[in-house]
């Protein structure tokens, strides 16, 4: 199987999971639509869950390469936050089953599953360590903070996905943005900045 | 039997095997998750019989359905337990925070059902209760914080949830009280800034460390 063959069997595999959940997903199907045999398969993936747990790994890999990618390293923090969850929450927007399945179907299958959902989250904390120079305060910051805001954006989108209103997304980047940075600039300078994204909507 | 209080032990026993199963299907499902857990492996745990497990549940999903729910009647009951006389707003959240975390940490179990099986696994009607306890808290964290914006608590919410899912998922609930401190921050900081947050979460530290 060639590259191209493995991206689309895994894009199919990860679509049968959006479609139909866990136990109703389906190899075959997944294959007929990706035009991989039954043998190519089997030499490449030993079963479903193989497969499908290399199609959510292209998948977060995927989501974090999107939210980084429209990034401007010159612009302040503040910003390339902004500019990664536009475009973060425009492809979740875009994609409502593939949200679904990145942030319920997938983790919800078994614990090790719910493992690589964890692992997703601590992805994005790096982007976030910048944040502290924001503070308008001279003590340190506790320590979990980072993971404090990406937990924050996580639960919105979580809850607009999950009610499956995935649609309206882009429209709420002013709160998920204010959640995102208040733990590290305070509320007045974060809703400054929510003011900012909003008239930019 | 010749002491005569058959009839009342029976009374008591059967309490406790219900509790049993109910801690056994917390467990079962925090090991395997609640899709791949099955009623006999919850009732070996439990050490009870099918009979009993008949006389209690409907079937697997009842039964984790009566695990949340006696997770969130007791998240609930201690959290109103845990308000001292202090009017100040952001000392009573902080007593809230220890307790729910001292509560987690006790049962790690109950934790992760509640927490993650019941959010992002299980069925319609255990995601049903996450989110009705969800919008209790919320609902709960907005009317002390006096706020208007509802998102602001899901978030703070949201924020601690990541990092309390993060240490379930890695087995570290026993840790969970240490991040007091954190936690407190995250619930305060939308409504009363950096340095009231940051006093707080340092007072938190000294109230770990006279419980502890």
């Amino acid at each position: 199987m060639d590259s191209q063959q493995r991206d689309r069997m895994l894009q199919a595999m990860m679509e049968e999971l959006a479609d139909r959940g866990y136990s109703e997903a389906s190899v075959e199907r997944a294959r007929s639509v990706a035009g991989v045999s039954e043998t190519d398969f089997a030499a490449e993936f030993a079963d479903k869950d193989e497969c499908l747990f290399a199609a959510y790994d292209q998948l977060t890999d995927q989501v974090v390469a999107r939210a980084s990618a429209e990034c401007d390293r010159g612009e302040p923090w503040p910003e390339r936050v902004r500019t990664g969850l536009e475009s973060l929450l425009r492809g979740m927007a875009e994609q409502p089953g593939m949200a679904m399945a990145l942030t319920r179907a997938f983790p919800g299958i078994r614990p090790s599953a719910y493992e690589r959902y964890v692992e997703l989250l601590s992805r994005f904390v790096p982007f976030m360590i910048e944040g502290r120079e924001y503070s308008e305060v001279d003590e340190e910051l506790p320590g979990e903070v980072e993971l404090l805001a990406v937990g924050a954006a996580e639960a919105i989108i979580f809850g607009e996905v999950d009610a499956g209103r995935a649609e309206r997304l882009p429209k709420m980047l002013p709160e998920i943005l204010f959640s995102v940075l208040v733990p590290f600039m305070g509320p007045e300078r974060a809703a400054e900045e929510m003011r900012t994204a909003s008239m930019s909507i | 039997m010749t002491l005569g209080v058959v009839d009342t032990d029976v009374d008591v026993l059967s309490v406790s095997d219900r509790d049993r199963i109910l801690e056994a299907m917390a467990s079962c499902c925090s090991q395997s998750g609640y899709e791949e857990t099955t009623v006999e492996a919850v009732l070996s745990r439990a050490g009870v019989s099918p009979e009993s497990f008949e006389a209690h549940f409907a079937d697997k999903e009842d039964c984790a359905l009566a695990a949340l729910n006696k997770m969130v009647s007791e998240t609930l009951a201690r959290i109103s337990m845990a308000q001292p006389r202090s009017a100040e707003v952001s000392e009573r959240r902080k007593f809230e925070v220890q307790a729910i975390l001292e509560l987690m940490a006790a049962q790690p179990g109950f934790a992760r059902l509640g927490f993650i099986e019941a959010r992002q696994g299980g069925t319609t009607r255990m995601h049903d209760s996450y989110e009705s306890a969800a919008r209790v808290l919320a609902l709960m964290m907005q009317r002390a914080g006096h706020m208007a914006e509802k998102h602001g608590a899901r978030a703070a919410l949201g924020g601690a949830e990541a990092v309390l899912r993060r240490e379930l998922a890695a087995g570290r609930a026993a840790q969970l009280p240490g991040l007091l401190p954190d936690f407190v921050y995250a619930a305060l900081v939308p409504f009363v800034g950096q340095r009231e947050a940051l006093r707080q979460a340092k007072e938190a530290v000294k109230l770990a460390a006279e419980e502890g």
